[in-house]
């Protein structure tokens, strides 16, 4: 059984719909990228996954739970966590400060300690304002915020954004870790290739809608899709590894 | 002009200042958490000095009680206000919400002045002389009232840094969005801030009525200043707030000494324009950058 059950959702702003009709799921313990153009709308779906989104219409159900009828809060209550693209962490709080204003967080101090294990990094500058972190470092906490009310599914807006290689490297060996940890990752992210290599499933998304999906391998394969969706010239020279071809 | 008035002045400016400070902090406590000017606090000040007099007029006792008294009344006037007004349009444009809090403005000082009518007023307290240290004087009330002030603004600073309810607080005003995808649910926080905020105005009502005459036109005439006050120490920035109201009812107190107090305001505003050109962000603020 799925953890995440979305159907038929359509959302925006205003007037227009930015997503139009998404059918997906994501299964407990699974990693799923969602990749597709500039504007293609895969931010937009993780916001109304979360809740943000100001108009959406469809299902969305999550563990049996009917989450159109809960607010932001309520998705952190039963298991749900968010870390956006920009400003995912509280500049103004400090790093101890960032994981204590988490809410639904049972045995908070214990759940703290095990944050600076998870990122140690972070241990040694828990009395440091948030925006003064490097960006390695925010990101690190953006995921230690997150983690801290034991979520069962994670929704991550670009977690690689405005970071160097290096830095995406060891980002994403974090969200690796993550079903470890008994948790779902539900991902947007612009270096597609490099996600979905690590992904169980993954969703293309073009204006707004699902043009494909498949697991994270065959859509790697699919070089017809790879090379208008996935950015195959552009992410093979981001990828570590990859040889240096150029389109 | 000799160092002595100066001396004075800047002391009357401090005095001024600090009580100044409790409604300041409530413009900008609101401002970054609720997102708008509150046109109405200079009202609720206005409140406040009127709560503390009708307490004394119609139930006696102490001035202790009198301001408590003040304090709960606009607490819960603001309250009201909160529930009635501002959190129907909490999705509104900031625009909509400061001119409906220009309206809650109006409606108060037209109830005080229903009840009141524009009779003047004082709070009623003993007369005391000032002490004298060579021409520096410094009268014992005013020193109740920075001592009253002082720990009114500790406390707010104490709930605000050392409290999981500050440190709510300080998360919705750096990132709303990010707060509810914390958990931190946005009302219970709202109604803290207005009681909060309802409360300092009626303490510093309380405090300007035993410095000043009470009008119905008392807060509102203090409101530009205040917004003033606010900006120079910089938009959101709690300790800038005390600190620009300070500054600038410093500068106001020590410019009456050279223009005459009815230039007074034109000058502070002067030095507003000045630190603004310099610092736009005012003393504490953080410049905005584009993403």
């Amino acid at each position: 059984m799925s953890l995440l059950q979305i159907a038929k959702l359509s959302g925006g702003y205003g007037d227009v719909d930015i997503i139009t009709g998404i059918d997906m799921h994501v299964g407990a313990k699974e990693i799923v990228t969602i990749a597709g153009t500039n504007g293609a709308g895969k931010s937009t779906l993780i916001k109304a996954a979360m809740g943000i989104l100001p108009r959406i219409a469809g299902t969305m159900v999550f563990d049996g739970i009917d989450l159109m009828k809960l607010q932001i809060e309520d998705r952190v209550r039963i298991g749900i966590s968010y870390v956006p693209q920009v400003r995912n962490v509280f500049g103004t709080l400090t790093v101890l400060e960032n994981l204590q204003v988490v809410e639904h967080a049972p045995g908070k101090s214990a759940r703290i300690r095990d944050m600076f294990d998870l990122f140690p990094a972070l241990a040694g500058r828990r009395g440091t304002y948030a925006e003064n972190l490097s960006g390695g470092e925010r990101q690190q906490l953006a995921f230690a915020r997150a983690l801290m009310s034991s979520p069962r599914l994670i929704l991550l807006d670009e977690p690689s954004a405005a970071l160097s290689p290096a830095l995406t490297d060891q980002v994403f060996e974090e969200v690796k870790r993550l079903p470890q940890a008994d948790v779902a990752v539900l991902m947007v992210e612009q270096r597609a290739r490099q996600a979905l290599a690590f992904s169980d499933r993954g969703y293309i998304l073009d204006a707004g809608r699902i043009v494909l999906s498949d697991t994270g391998a065959s859509l790697l394969a699919n070089e017809e899709m790879g090379d208008v969706y996935i950015g195959r010239g552009q992410s093979q020279a981001a990828m570590p590894h990859a040889p240096s071809t150029h389109v | 002009m000799d160092w002595i008035s100066i001396a004075n002045a800047v002391i009357n400016g401090v005095v001024i200042g600090m009580l100044l400070a409790l409604p300041a902090l409530a413009i900008t406590l609101v401002f970054g958490i609720a997102r708008f000017p509150n046109a109405a606090t200079g009202d609720y000040m206005t409140l406040g000095a009127y709560t503390t007099i009708a307490s004394q007029m119609f139930l006696g006792g102490s001035i202790v009680v009198a301001v408590l008294g003040a304090m709960t009344m606009t607490a819960a006037i603001s309250l009201l206000m909160y529930f009635w007004v501002f959190r129907a349009l909490a999705e509104r444009s900031h625009v909509s919400r400061l001119i409906a809090s220009i309206g809650v403005a109006f409606a108060v000082r037209s109830t005080i002045t229903f009840f009141a009518g524009q009779d003047q007023y004082v709070v009623d307290l003993p007369l005391v002389r000032a002490w004298n240290f060579g021409g520096i004087r410094i009268l014992p009330t005013d020193l109740y009232i920075v001592g009253a002030a002082l720990i009114a603004l500790l406390l707010v600073f104490c709930v605000m840094y050392l409290t999981p309810t500050g440190r709510r607080m300080r998360a919705i005003a750096d990132s709303p969005e990010l707060a509810a995808a914390s958990g931190i649910r946005a009302r219970r926080v709202m109604i803290f801030l207005w009681a909060v905020a309802g409360a300092f105005c009626g303490l510093g009502g309380a405090l300007l009525g035993i410095k000043a005459v009470v009008l119905p036109e008392l807060g509102w005439e203090l409101l530009m200043p205040m917004f003033a006050g606010v900006i120079l120490g910089g938009i959101g920035s709690p300790v800038g707030a005390v600190l620009g109201i300070v500054t600038f009812s410093i500068a106001q107190e020590v410019a009456s000494l050279f223009v005459g107090p009815a230039y007074k305001v034109v000058l502070a505003f002067l030095i507003l324009l000045c630190v603004l050109l310099l610092r736009p962000q005012g003393m504490f603020g953080r410049p905005i950058a584009a993403r």
